[in-house]
């Protein structure tokens, strides 16, 4: 592979990360897989609803829960809007509900930034496929 | 579209009473079944609707099977550590 086609590789994969990254499932449609994304997309996202129903969105907490919210922006940037809207401590939280909500919020994203990489993974792989190498 | 979603999002903001008691444990089962759903959406070549669905299946049931075993293992080790 050349040099210019490795970039043009490396800024494809970047788009797949990157948009599988702001909707869920995202990088799996940029590659035709339409099936996957759409079940890795509900269930992320309803993972997630389910965290914020059970916990209020006060359990996205940017302030007092730090390595929660990081696991948190990985179901989207747009969590980030979430995170602004609950900084000021208006939303609070506490015990079973918060912990159920933190989890199920948390592990949404870890599931999610799982599928970035797999989406990823599969566009690599296929362009290596295709290129021969 | 996001305005909507933000603010349904948003009415999201009192938490849900939950207690203390064996019946909270049932909050596990949705996150098990996504974990399983991810899963196997990520692992299998090709996805086709009814073996998927059957492959989830198991595997979710698998993992509670698992985790009532390693329960009842520390359930175990409470009663004998504590008789």
């Amino acid at each position: 592979m050349s040099e210019g086609s490795n970039e043009n590789n490396y800024l494809r994969l970047g788009i797949i990360a990157a948009i599988g990254w702001l909707v869920p499932g995202g990088g799996y449609w940029l590659l035709g897989e339409y099936k996957r994304s759409i079940i890795v997309f509900c269930t992320i996202i309803l993972t997630f609803c389910i965290g914020i129903y059970v916990g209020s969105i006060g359990v996205i907490d940017p302030v007092q829960a730090k390595p929660w919210f990081a696991a948190q922006m990985l179901n989207s940037p747009l969590v980030a809007i979430l995170g602004e809207t609950t900084k000021s401590g208006e939303y609070l939280s506490y015990g079973r509900p918060n912990e159920i909500g933190q989890l199920y919020t948390s592990i949404s994203g870890l599931l999610n930034l799982l599928c970035i990489i797999n989406s990823v993974y599969l566009g690599h792989t296929r362009k290596i496929r295709n290129s021969g190498d | 579209m996001p305005a909507g979603i933000f603010a349904i999002l948003a009415s999201f903001t009192s938490p849900e009473t939950i207690r203390m008691n064996p019946q909270s444990m049932l909050w596990m089962l949705p996150l098990a079944a996504a974990i399983a759903v991810i899963y196997k959406a990520i692992k299998v070549s090709k996805i086709v609707p009814l073996r998927f669905i059957r492959e989830t299946a198991l595997l979710f049931g698998s993992i509670i099977l698992f985790i009532i075993a390693a329960a009842v293992m520390l359930c175990l080790v409470a009663y004998l550590a504590t008789e």
